[in-house]
Formats: C-alpha cells, sequence, structure tokens
C-alpha cells in the first residue's frame, strides 16, 4: 500500500513537472507595447522559407521583406509607371549594351553603414543573375557591372537590352542586399536571408514562426518624415475564414492579397470601421488560363480547342466564381497592362452550337454515351478560384460530349504532374503578369522550354512564328517597335489558341478605415509603405 | 523506482522494431510521391528556371539515392537529431518545441475534460440502468458520438464565436497581446475552449460510455449486491464498487484512444487555425519534407506508445484483484 | 433475430434510418438524376425557398439536395468498400499469424503494432496526399487505420481453434496448413470479426468526411464532407451549406450504430442464454 502510495505521488509530481515545462517552453519573452507606439497588424496567409527577396522574387516573400530591403524602383501610377528608390535616374545607350543608374546619396544600411554603388553591383552580379527565379532570366546576359563613383552603376550587357524591359523589370528583381553582410559567405545559407538588413522604412525585428513577424521603424529612414507607424506586424493566419473575423473583432487592421474570401467582402464592406480596396494590385494581375497538352491527339486539331474556347461561359466565371472582381481575357496580355495591351485579337464568343459543330467538323462525333472524347483536367491547387473553375470547366465542356475527369493534387504533385511529367490533357494555372510579356507570359507560348520549369509552356506547343516575334521582342530596343511586336503575339496566340486565356484577376484588400494611404501604387501590398499610416 | 524504470525503459526499448518500421515506412511512402520538396518549393516562389532546380536539389541532397537519404535520416535519428526541415528551412527538433506544447494542451483539455465529465455522467447514467436519466444520457451519447468532431467545431464555432462573440474564432492566443503570466493562461485557455469542446465532445460520450457498460456489468455481481444486503446506500455502492469496478476498462480505453485523438486533433487544429503537430503534418506532405513528416510520426507513435505504458501501469493500480480487500470477490 | 431486433425501439429507428440512407445511395441516379455537380440555378439560394430546389443551392448554384443525394451513395461506399479492406486485410493476416505461429506470427504482429501506434488519420492524409485522391486511394488509405483491430481479433480466435478437435483430424487426413486456414478456422473467426464491422464502417464515414473536409476527397464525385467545406468560406452568411451536410453525416453514423448496437445486443443475449 505505501509503495502504491508513494508511486502515484511520483507519477503526480512529474505531471505537474512536465505541465510546467511546457509553459516554460511558451513563456518566451513577449512582445510590450512601446508607449504610444503607433503599430499596424496585417495578416500574412503563409510563411516563406526564407525571405531574402533578392534571392526569391515573388509576392508571398515581397509583401513581408519590401518593407526592409528595397529595389531600385518601385511601380508607381505616374507617367512612365515608376517611382525612383535606391536608383534616382537610369538611362540606356543607344546601342542598348549598357544601362548606366544614377544611385540615391546618403542612404545607409539599417546596421549603419553607407549604401554604395558597390552593393548594387555585388547584388546584380552575385544574387540577381545567378540565383534569383526571375533574375536568371532578366540578367542572363550582364556581363559586368561598373561602378565609375559610389553613386553610379553601369550595367553592361553581351546582347542589347531593351530599356524598356529593365525599367518594367525593376520593382521585381532588383532588391539590392548590402555587400558587406553577404561577401564571401554562401548566399543562400546566410543568416540574413532569415533576419533582414536592407535601406528600407522599416527594421527588422522578430520572426515567431506559426505566429507573426514584428518590424519596427528605421529612424535613419533616408526619406525624413517616413515611416509613420512605428511598428509593423504580419499576423500569421493561414486560415481564410480568420482574417475576416480578426479585422471584424479589431485584432487586425489590413489584409491584403484577398485574405478575406471573395464571398465575404460583401458583407465585410457593410461592417462599420472597415472597408474594401480593390486597387493597389494593377502590376500583380493573374491570368486565368487553360493549358493544353497539345501532345494529345484530340487538342492538337485547332477546331477542338476554339470548341473549348467556344464552350467557356465568361460571363459566368467573372460573376459567379470571381463574384465580379475579375475582367474577362481577351488574350496573354492583361489590360491592366495598357502598355502592352490590344483588343485587337480574335475573339471567342460563349457559343455551344458553336463549339458542338466545330467538333462535329474537327471529325469527332458524338459516341452512345454522348461522349465524343475523354480528357485529364488537372486545376491548380493554389487557390479557390482556380479549383472552382475546374469544377465548372468540367461541366461546360461535358454540354460539348467533352468527359473531362478531374485529376486533383497538392502543389508539389501538379507541379511534378504537368510541368515535368506532362501528365495531363487539360490544366488551370493562375499565372502571374510580371509587367512586361518578356517575363511573363511569353514563356507559357514559347518552345524549347525544358522540362520541370514552373508556369511554362509544357504542353510541346510549337510555333516557329509565335517563337520568332518573342524572340525578336526580347532584343527590340525601340519601345514602340516593341508594342506592336507584342500586340502580334496577342493575334497570334489568340488565333492559333496554344492556351486559353479565360479571366485577368487581381487582388482585394480589407482594412479598417483608420490605416491611410493605401493602394498608393499599383503593386502597393509588396511595396514599403513608407507613407502608410494609422489613425487614431 | 528502479522497478519502473525498468519497465519504462524495457517497454520503449521493445518498440523500437515497431517504430522502424513506421520510420521507413513514411519515409517510402513520401519518396513515393508525385513531386519532391524542390517541387513544392519551386510553386510557392512563382517558379524558376530548369537549371535553378537541380542546383537546389544538389543543395539539399534530393540528388541522392532514396537508399542513401534514408540511410542518413535514420543514422541521424540514431544519434537523437531529427534532422533538418527543407519545407520550413529550420532544425526540426525545434520546430517540433514549437508546436507540440499546442497540441499537448488541446489534446490534454480534451482528454482531461473528456474522462471527468464522461466517467460522472456515465456513473449518474450507470446507478440505475434503464431509468430516465440513463436513456436520456445513453441516447444523448450515442448522438454526440456519431457527430463529425469537425462540423462540431464550425457550429460551434458560428454560434460562438461568430454570432455571439462571445470566444475568438481561431489561433491560440491573442498574437502580440503583450499579457504575461495568469492573463495570458487566461487568453490561452478562452482560445482552447471551442476547439477542446469539439475534439473532447466524441470522448465525452465514449467515456460516459464505458463508464455506464462496467457499471451496468458490475450490478450482476456479487460483491454489489453483498453491498447491497449489508445496507450500504445506493449512492456509495455505484462509487464504491460499481464505478471502480468500470474504472479498469475506462483506463484502458484511454490508452486505445491515445492515437486516434492524435489523428483527430489534425482536423480540429485546421478548422480553429492553431499551430500545432496536426498542422505540422500537413505542412510536411505539402512541402514532400520526409525527414519532417517521420519525426511528426515518429513523435506521435512516442506519445502513443507512452500513452499505453502509463495506462497499463494505472491499471496495475486500479485492479481490484490487486489493491486491498475491497468488496466480496477477494 | 431480425424478430428480436424489431422488438428493439432503438434498433428500429436505426434501422429504418439506415435502409432509407442505403436506397437513397442505391437510388440516387434515378431520385435525382444527372450529374449532381452541375449548376442548377442561381448561386446561394437558400432552403426552402424554391420548389424547384428544395434545400437550395451552393456557391457555383449546385443543388444541395441532389448533392445530399449522391453524398449519401459516396459515403455508403466508402463506408461498406474500406471495412471490406480492412475486414479482409485484417483476417487473412490474423488468420496467417496465428495459424503459422512462430516467427511468421511476432513478425506480423510487430507490423500490427506498428500501425496502431501511429495516427490512423495521419496515415490516410499522408497516403491520400501521395497517390492523389480517387474513391479507391480513399477507402484503402481509410483501411490502412482500420485492418489492425480485425487482426487482432482473427487471430485470437485462431489461437484457441488451432488446437481444436476438427483442426487436428483435418491435419490428419493430410489437408494442407493453408486450406485448413481457409476452410475450416477462417469461418469460425469470422463472427467476432463482424461484430465489429459496425463501428469500423461507421469510422470510415467518418474519417473520409474528414479527408474531404481537409480537400482530400475525389473531385469527381459529390461528398458530405467536401460539402462541409465548401460551405465553410460562407460559415456566417450561409451557414446552412455546412450544417445540413453535417446533419446527413450524423444521422447515417447514429444508425449504424443503433443498429450494430442492437444487433450485439442480441447476439450478447444469445449467448448468456
Amino acid at each position: 500500500m505505501r509503495a502504491l502510495f508513494s508511486r502515484r505521488l511520483i507519477s503526480r509530481r512529474s505531471l505537474l513537472g512536465s505541465a510546467a515545462a511546457l509553459l516554460g517552453s511558451t513563456a518566451l519573452p513577449r512582445l510590450g507595447f512601446a508607449a504610444g507606439a503607433v503599430r499596424l497588424v496585417a495578416a500574412a496567409d503563409s510563411e516563406p522559407r526564407q525571405l531574402n527577396p533578392a534571392i526569391v522574387a515573388s509576392n508571398g516573400v515581397f509583401f513581408i521583406a519590401s518593407k526592409v530591403i528595397e529595389p531600385l524602383a518601385e511601380a508607381s501610377y505616374d507617367d512612365g509607371g515608376l517611382r525612383p528608390l535606391l536608383a534616382t535616374g537610369w538611362e540606356g545607350s543607344e546601342d542598348g549594351s549598357s544601362v548606366t543608374f544614377a544611385l540615391r546619396e546618403g542612404v545607409s544600411w539599417h546596421d549603419g553603414k553607407p549604401f554604395t554603388s558597390a552593393d548594387v553591383a555585388f547584388s546584380a552580379m552575385e544574387v540577381w543573375k545567378p540565383l534569383q527565379n526571375i533574375g536568371r532570366g532578366v540578367f542572363a546576359n550582364l556581363e559586368a557591372v561598373d561602378t565609375p563613383d559610389d553613386h553610379t552603376a553601369v550595367f553592361r550587357f553581351a546582347k542589347p537590352m531593351p530599356l524598356q524591359l529593365i525599367a518594367n523589370a525593376l520593382p521585381v528583381v532588383s532588391a539590392v542586399l548590402p555587400k558587406h553582410v553577404y561577401e564571401g559567405t554562401d548566399i543562400a545559407e546566410n543568416p540574413a536571408n532569415a533576419a533582414l538588413v536592407g535601406t528600407g522604412p522599416f527594421v527588422w525585428g522578430e520572426h515567431r514562426p506559426g505566429e507573426y513577424y514584428l518590424l519596427r521603424k528605421n529612424p535613419a529612414y533616408w526619406n525624413a518624415g517616413e515611416p509613420r507607424v512605428d511598428e509593423v506586424v504580419f499576423r500569421v493566419l493561414p486560415d481564410r475564414a480568420a482574417a475576416a473575423s480578426s479585422l471584424e473583432a479589431g485584432e487586425i487592421q489590413l489584409a491584403a492579397f484577398s485574405a478575406v474570401p471573395l464571398v465575404e467582402l460583401d458583407r465585410i464592406g457593410k461592417v462599420p470601421g472597415l472597408e474594401v480596396v480593390t486597387k493597389g494590385y494593377e502590376a500583380l494581375t493573374y491570368q486565368l488560363v487553360v493549358e493544353i497538352n497539345h501532345r494529345n491527339e484530340h487538342l492538337k486539331e485547332l477546331k477542338v480547342r476554339q470548341a473549348i474556347a467556344h464552350a467557356i461561359d465568361k460571363a459566368f466565371v467573372l460573376d459567379t466564381i470571381f463574384l465580379g472582381y475579375a475582367t474577362a481575357a481577351t488574350g496573354p496580355v492583361p489590360a491592366n497592362a495598357p502598355e502592352f495591351h490590344t483588343d485587337d485579337v480574335t475573339i471567342y464568343d460563349f457559343d455551344v452550337a458553336k463549339a458542338n459543330a466545330l467538333l462535329d467538323e474537327a471529325g469527332f462525333a458524338r459516341g452512345a454515351d454522348g461522349t465524343r472524347v475523354a480528357l485529364r483536367l488537372l486545376p491548380a491547387p493554389y487557390f479557390n478560384e482556380t479549383k472552382q473553375f475546374g469544377d465548372y470547366l468540367r461541366r461546360a465542356l461535358a454540354a460539348i460530349g467533352i468527359d473531362a475527369t478531374i485529376v486533383a493534387n497538392d502543389s508539389a504533385g501538379h507541379q511534378k504532374a504537368v510541368y515535368t511529367e506532362h501528365a495531363f490533357d487539360l490544366a488551370i494555372a493562375p499565372t502571374v503578369f510580371r509587367g512586361d510579356p518578356a517575363i511573363s507570359t511569353t514563356i507559357l507560348v514559347r518552345s524549347g522550354v525544358p522540362d520541370g520549369v514552373p508556369f511554362s509552356n509544357q504542353g510541346g506547343y510549337a510555333n516557329a512564328e509565335i517563337d520568332r516575334v518573342v524572340d525578336e521582342a526580347l532584343v527590340t530596343l525601340d519601345p514602340g517597335a516593341r508594342v506592336e511586336l507584342y500586340h502580334q503575339f496577342q493575334r497570334l496566340v489568340t488565333a492559333d489558341l496554344p492556351l486559353i486565356n479565360v479571366a485577368d484577376w487581381s487582388f482585394t484588400s480589407v482594412a479598417s478605415d483608420r490605416v491611410e494611404n493605401i493602394a498608393t501604387n499599383p503593386r502597393w501590398a509588396v511595396s514599403n509603405w513608407a507613407d502608410v499610416g494609422l489613425a487614431d | 523506482m528502479p522497478r519502473l524504470a525498468r519497465l519504462v525503459l524495457r517497454r520503449l526499448a521493445g518498440s523500437v522494431p515497431v517504430l522502424l518500421i513506421v520510420v521507413v515506412g513514411v519515409f517510402l511512402l513520401l519518396d513515393s510521391a508525385g513531386g519532391d520538396a524542390v517541387d513544392a518549393y519551386l510553386v510557392s516562389i512563382g517558379g524558376g528556371d530548369a537549371a535553378l532546380a537541380e542546383e537546389l536539389r544538389a543543395r539539399y541532397g534530393l540528388d541522392r539515392s532514396v537508399l542513401a537519404r534514408l540511410l542518413l535520416t535514420l543514422g541521424q535519428l540514431a544519434r537523437g537529431d531529427l534532422g533538418w526541415s527543407v519545407a520550413l528551412n529550420r532544425p526540426i527538433g525545434a520546430v517540433i518545441a514549437e508546436r507540440l506544447p499546442n497540441t499537448l494542451w488541446l489534446m490534454g483539455s480534451a482528454t482531461a475534460l473528456a474522462f471527468a465529465s464522461g466517467s460522472a455522467l456515465g456513473i449518474v447514467a450507470g446507478r440505475r440502468p434503464g431509468s430516465a436519466i440513463d436513456r436520456l444520457l445513453s441516447g444523448g451519447s450515442l448522438m454526440l458520438y456519431s457527430v463529425p468532431s469537425f462540423w462540431l467545431g464550425l457550429v460551434l464555432a458560428v454560434v460562438f464565436a461568430v454570432r455571439l462573440q462571445w470566444l475568438p474564432v481561431s489561433g491560440i492566443e491573442t498574437i502580440a497581446s503583450g499579457a504575461t503570466g495568469l492573463a495570458r493562461a487566461a487568453d490561452v485557455a478562452r482560445h482552447l475552449v471551442l476547439p477542446v469542446a469539439a475534439l473532447g465532445t466524441i470522448y465525452l460520450a465514449l467515456f460516459l460510455r464505458v463508464m455506464r457498460a462496467g457499471m451496468v456489468e458490475a450490478w450482476g455481481q456479487d460483491y454489489t449486491l453483498a453491498a447491497r444486503a449489508r445496507g450500504v446506500s445506493s449512492w456509495r455502492v455505484a462509487l464504491n464498487h460499481a464505478a471502480r469496478n468500470a474504472l479498469l476498462p475506462l483506463v484502458t480505453m484511454l490508452g486505445l484512444q491515445a492515437a486516434s485523438m492524435i489523428g483527430g486533433s489534425v482536423v480540429i487544429e485546421s478548422v480553429f487555425g492553431i499551430p500545432g503537430f496536426g498542422r505540422l503534418a500537413q505542412e510536411a506532405v505539402a512541402g514532400r519534407d520526409a525527414p519532417l513528416l517521420m519525426a511528426v510520426i515518429l513523435v506521435s507513435a512516442v506519445m502513443v506508445v507512452a500513452a499505453n505504458l502509463a495506462v497499463d501501469l494505472a491499471c496495475g493500480w486500479l485492479d481490484p484483484r490487486i489493491g486491498s480487500g475491497r468488496g466480496g470477490r477477494g | 433475430m431480425i424478430r428480436e431486433l424489431a422488438r428493439r425501439p432503438e434498433a428500429r429507428v436505426g434501422g429504418a434510418l439506415l435502409l432509407l440512407l442505403v436506397a437513397v445511395a442505391a437510388l440516387a441516379p434515378a431520385l435525382s438524376p444527372g450529374d449532381p455537380l452541375a449548376i442548377a440555378g442561381r448561386p446561394l439560394i437558400p432552403p426552402l425557398t424554391d420548389p424547384a430546389l428544395p434545400l437550395g443551392t451552393d456557391r457555383l448554384g449546385r443543388s444541395l439536395l441532389a448533392g445530399l443525394i449522391h453524398g449519401a451513395r459516396t459515403s455508403v461506399t466508402i463506408g461498406v468498400v474500406s471495412a471490406l479492406v480492412a475486414v479482409a486485410v485484417g483476417m487473412a493476416v490474423g488468420t496467417a499469424a496465428g495459424f503459422a505461429g512462430g516467427l511468421v506470427d511476432e513478425g506480423l504482429m510487430r507490423v500490427v503494432d506498428a500501425f496502431q501506434i501511429v495516427p490512423g488519420f495521419l496515415l490516410a492524409l499522408a497516403f491520400v496526399s501521395v497517390a492523389g485522391p480517387s474513391l479507391l486511394v480513399v477507402a484503402v488509405a481509410i483501411a490502412l487505420g482500420a485492418w489492425t483491430g480485425p487482426a487482432r481479433l482473427s487471430r485470437a480466435r485462431v489461437l484457441s481453434l488451432r488446437e481444436a478437435d476438427f483442426v487436428a483430424s483435418a491435419r490428419v487426413t493430410g489437408m494442407h496448413p493453408v486450406e485448413i486456414a481457409v476452410r475450416q478456422v477462417m469461418p469460425l473467426a469470422l463472427p467476432p470479426v463482424l461484430a465489429v464491422s459496425s463501428v469500423i464502417v461507421a469510422g470510415a464515414i467518418l474519417t473520409e468526411a474528414a479527408l474531404s473536409f481537409l480537400g482530400l476527397g475525389d473531385p469527381n464525385v459529390v461528398t458530405w464532407g467536401g460539402m462541409i467545406a465548401e460551405g465553410r468560406n460562407q460559415l456566417r452568411s450561409a451557414a446552412w451549406l455546412s450544417i445540413i451536410p453535417g446533419l446527413a453525416l450524423v444521422a447515417t453514423v447514429v444508425s449504424i450504430y443503433l443498429v450494430g448496437e442492437a444487433v450485439g445486443d442480441v447476439l450478447a443475449g444469445r449467448r448468456r442464454r
């Protein structure tokens, strides 16, 4: 009996002990309120595995990192489309072999060292060109960066480089890293990829995985008077339903990148103190695309592709799936890029009878069960809308006698199935338009892309005429001529349908009406927020 | 307690081959998936060229053979090192240490609550089998036992968090609230109310039923009849004899349910956005991070083994045949 | 047996519900012709407002009633197929282990142990993510976590039967051990396994719903769990989208438990007599 009793005592004590250990492990120091500090709390739906925007040019990284590490220039609603940040001006040589950047003076890194042209040269040659997912393409022909003085950087290219392309790419590819922090280290594994060092309006604070990121005001920011808030906190909320309730509860003041589901916008827009903002994403347009595997004996027939285009009711897609927060696509360049967009293309109206007639003409008659062709349909799993469009497309195809089976994969599985193994007939992709066709939409139709490249032409499509136009635009220096080539590109693509563009959409923000200066540029969510304020 | 320590050690050593089977099985399963960690990563960053993918594969050792990677991971595990998570770019041990407490709080509170209230209600129901209150509780518990926990969680969230706004919708605590000590504990407790209720209800129903069944059985036994014949009050007989008899199967059930409870918490964590173990498992699968998934499953398995060991020990004390001469079974 | 069951009110209620469910599942194509995933009307029609669409429509305008009816078919199919796979695999392993004994028994039971200490839901989650969600994959994934019970039960039964006279006499007549196992022992090991099969079926239906809720259901068929998940984004504005399929799930599982329990009670009563 005694033994029994003491045993029990021990077990109770150890239980208490482990409970205390648990409490201890989570009771790390909390961030307290600085007296009177103005804190903006925004929702973040993901935690990128590393945050260095010079290595990973993606919206998920920019959303957080752009407040700390700045690019040479940011997108702007003003003429020219760019606002100078670390560069104050840029000029291309006549022959397109070099671009000269004048750099901002009086800028210092968060650790106090001065920002100079050496940092830009280092970033370009050691990071953007060899390591960055987008920069590896844009700067493929970059030979050297000369630094005649501390505030001039001259980019020298092996082949003519259109200034228009460089300028359009700047907000995405040109995040500048401090050379003194990265030089001589394994750049991809440098600890500063997690605890960022930049020149931006906010200084790195801390990251609690699964909970939040904290950024603090940079008191020595080069633009005096900015930033206007003391702290920016990104609260990790991977669950989309949570963003809306957190806004309503006042726990966060901003949910960008459509963190609030479309179906909630109508209701939440009427909540006092909250507003829905659709501006500020014009340069972050996503394209809803039906990718086509041209190796399929049916899909390689133009008439079949035309029939599919005619079978899609874009009005339904816009009204029901996107609830009006999207526009119908005319072709591979969205209307949000007015510089390159043209309406003068082949348009496919919603016309089921015509679609059926086209399939009959192509010689694919309906079988006894009403089915002409059976296809595999792989909707990308990244967005609710791509999955819903998959459900819709399956129904729309059934109406023209195409029996589509949805093959569901998670992200990695989808990437492998579509872009490496080509195990699809139709796929649905949300591709990003990155401000210039050369660095986005053209890769979806240009032939000769190796296997395994995500969001590229893996459908086996090859069209010499389109390839020629794409390649020529890459080296055409005259902006007008270059735009004309891309108009031609849109006409060719809509006529031959290597893929079908269905809709273009951007994101929405929901914010407290206390937040000032929302959507001040077309890449606002991924810009530096130096002028964002929070009213009392 | 050297005897106890030996017992624990022996049990853990005995489960090594089983854990090995688990670990190798999980590794091979995830390895056969479409796409690897680099594919998952490239999608998350919006793409990159083919050479980049190859460079990354080489960097993370994903270009090596399955066997080489498996042996490497097993070697690390043998040294007590859970390894490095490619998907999260952090040491796995640290990630687990961060997530496990949230899940343990959720599961621990749900178990404790379900056990306490389930057995109490079971005693009420089992005291007079066939009575109105018994029928009500038995019927009600069957209903509750049939409710999918994730759906119950949604319904509770709609009612108490959205409509009535009494409790938070999601999360484990108010982010960056600055609260410490008791205030923080109260905050966590508030966040846990709905998830614990959603997860615990099904077990409450289960424990109620087991307790009641054990008591019903006990009422026919000699020792309860004898006690009643001695004129002991019916409540006392119920508590001291019948319920005591039912406690053994109840505790056994606790051990049997340990694994299913971890599984159940996966869905509940998803419903309430709790950064716990379940979500970590999902992230590991989505990121094709075999070492991370192995670690998650390994730690779960160790937890199950430990729970069962604890239950066995508890049963040893509870078994009336071992205890002092209560009742008439002797 | 049926008569004994019919005397129990809970068995009558459960049986009626279960029959209704099975009938709906079997007759789904007749009750609700056409593809339940087809767009039937305006999106988000509330229930009981449109006679043509009595339960209203979801976000894309698909009929909720058609979804419920065809979802019953999915649930019943998954429940039965997973239980069949689990029982078949479990009995095969359990019988083999019990009959062979020695190292084979030891090895097989270690595997059973391994499956028992891993949370079955985690395993199913990983398996479906890897193999891709189709009905068969989901059924197998669920069976992965459910076959150990039948394996243990049948092994225990086989162990107690192994030395029975009729087995010994079969050995004497020179029957092959595998034949003895399959023809003489397995049928006797079946009843205790079947007794727990209602729990396996109910568990399978709940697990499928949870998997679908996490987005791991077959996208080509309607599942109740998937319907609940889709309704989740509209919990504030259209809670019925999640509530109604959830109620169907509860009714289904309750009916299976009621019937299973009543059958168990009747069998136990007979044994006592």
